[in-house]
């Protein structure tokens, strides 16, 4: 068991490597993919609801290689990927209960890009020094369509190669 | 049934107690990592040195690799373009070669003034991430320090040491949001032509936009700038020598409203950015 949670900081960290070197020679507009944010999300999204303790480790090992790239305070990411991953276990409860959907790829999209735009907004407020100008210019739906793109690739990618470890009750909502 | 309440406010407690603890050993945690965060960076990042160096070249040859394929149906236009372009700088160059002559000596002189009395450190690019900052692999123990103009081997200015580990530094791009310097506007040969013969020298401020983009503010809105006016460093902050290379105007944005005029800035910061060049003995 503990070999997957080795396994998992392993790829953070290689895909907070990747995001810093290898695709920065990619930019789409000047915008990079944030594969530590997509990678983290994909597992919080597809964690089960009630376990809370993994999307704290997820979010713990996603934010350090994050804040270890960038010039803010420590901590900074960790804290905003705890948000992102609490606030989305709820929205998808209430999700779950409202509709038995079996498109999961509507619930995930959406969540996604509000979870983004949430975190990098807040990202720019440590960033720019809580200039409000330069928060908000700090957007971009570059950056937003490049992620997404990342996103949807991982979300098949992940559902075909690891959704079967999840039991039945679960898969319900992804499949 | 009371048994059953007891028992439920004592599972509330428990939890609560537990959200506490684990709130509590987080913020330990997190105000640890902060307090011991230049060294624990210059550990991380010489021990990717290596790794990042490997993926950032691999990415550079792929990169290039894509993009001969997507612009080669553009190529042959591009090189019809280059040639035209050639044949009029070699008459540009050929009407300017006694003006150079005269100034010669004098330019020298300038020259060795400005640029021998610089002291350059080379250091090698290990990574850019989104907020426009670059990682060199040189530090304080190389003699850097917080506020270094960087330029490239072309003398264009990339930025300014924002941050310095021991054996690595981040370099705020001029491109960075936060990034504010003061530049002169240098107006492009066809403008001066049109107007006086006398080239006025036009201040302005560049900012950054992120994402590799900057843009010319607070030009007054009587000043004319141009489409490929080239903006250079005006020294006037002090915190970069003069006349450095910084970009050229693609679009000029004028407004009645605003006293100001602005402009979009096509930056000198290139795709092969394998070494810059930290100016270390400029001072203010």
């Amino acid at each position: 068991m503990w070999i997957k949670y080795i396994f998992i900081v392993l790829l953070f960290y290689l895909f907070s490597i990747l995001q810093n070197s290898f695709f920065v020679h990619f930019s789409l507009f000047g915008a990079i993919p944030n594969l530590v944010f997509v990678f983290f999300f994909l597992l919080a999204f597809f964690e089960p609801k009630n376990n809370h303790y993994q999307i704290v480790f997820y979010a713990i090992s996603a934010g350090l290689f994050l804040d270890f790239f960038s010039y803010t305070y420590f901590g900074v990411s960790i804290i905003l990927l705890l948000l992102i991953g609490s606030a989305m276990k709820k929205i998808q409860a209430i999700l779950h209960e409202k509709r038995d959907d079996r498109f999961p790829l509507l619930y995930f999209l959406p969540l996604f890009t509000i979870s983004l735009i949430f975190y990098d907004l807040l990202l720019n407020v440590f960033l720019n020094k809580f200039n409000l100008a330069q928060i908000v210019s700090g957007f971009s739906i570059s950056e937003i369509i490049y992620n997404l793109l990342f996103a949807s690739v991982a979300f098949y990618v992940y559902k075909k190669f690891l959704g079967l470890r999840f039991d039945d009750r679960q898969l319900a909502l992804f499949r | 049934m009371k048994g059953d309440k007891r028992f439920s406010i004592n599972k509330k407690s428990g939890a609560l107690l537990k959200f506490l603890i684990g709130a509590f050993a987080l913020l330990f945690f997190i105000a640890a990592l902060n307090f011991f965060s230049s060294g624990l960076k210059n550990i991380f990042y010489t021990l990717n040195l290596p790794i990042q160096k490997t993926f950032w070249s691999a990415g550079e040859t792929s990169a290039g690799f894509l993009t001969s394929f997507v612009i080669s149906g553009s190529l042959n236009k591009d090189n019809q373009n280059l040639k035209n372009q050639i044949q009029q700088l070699q008459a540009q160059i050929t009407s300017l070669q006694s003006v150079i002559n005269g100034n010669q000596a004098q330019s020298n002189v300038s020259l060795a003034c400005q640029n021998n009395g610089f002291k350059l450190l080379m250091a090698g690019v290990i990574g850019l991430d989104a907020e426009d900052m670059i990682s060199i692999n040189k530090g304080s123990a190389d003699g850097i320090l917080e506020g270094m103009p960087v330029i490239n081997q072309q003398g264009a200015l990339f930025g300014k040491i924002f941050k310095v580990y021991k054996n690595f530094s981040k370099v705020m791009l001029i491109s960075n949001k936060n990034s504010v310097i003061s530049v002169k506007v240098q107006q492009s040969e066809t403008a001066s032509a049109q107007g006086s013969g006398v080239t006025k020298e036009i201040d302005g401020v560049l900012k950054g936009s992120g994402q590799l983009g900057v843009y010319l503010d607070l030009v007054s809105i009587d000043d004319i700038i141009n489409q490929g006016d080239i903006l250079v460093t005006s020294a006037l902050e002090g915190t970069f020598p003069k006349d450095l290379l910084v970009g050229t105007i693609t679009k000029v944005q004028k407004n009645d409203q605003n006293p100001h005029q602005q402009a979009e800035v096509q930056p000198f910061l290139g795709q092969q950015i394998d070494n810059l060049f930290v100016i270390l003995n400029y001072k203010k």
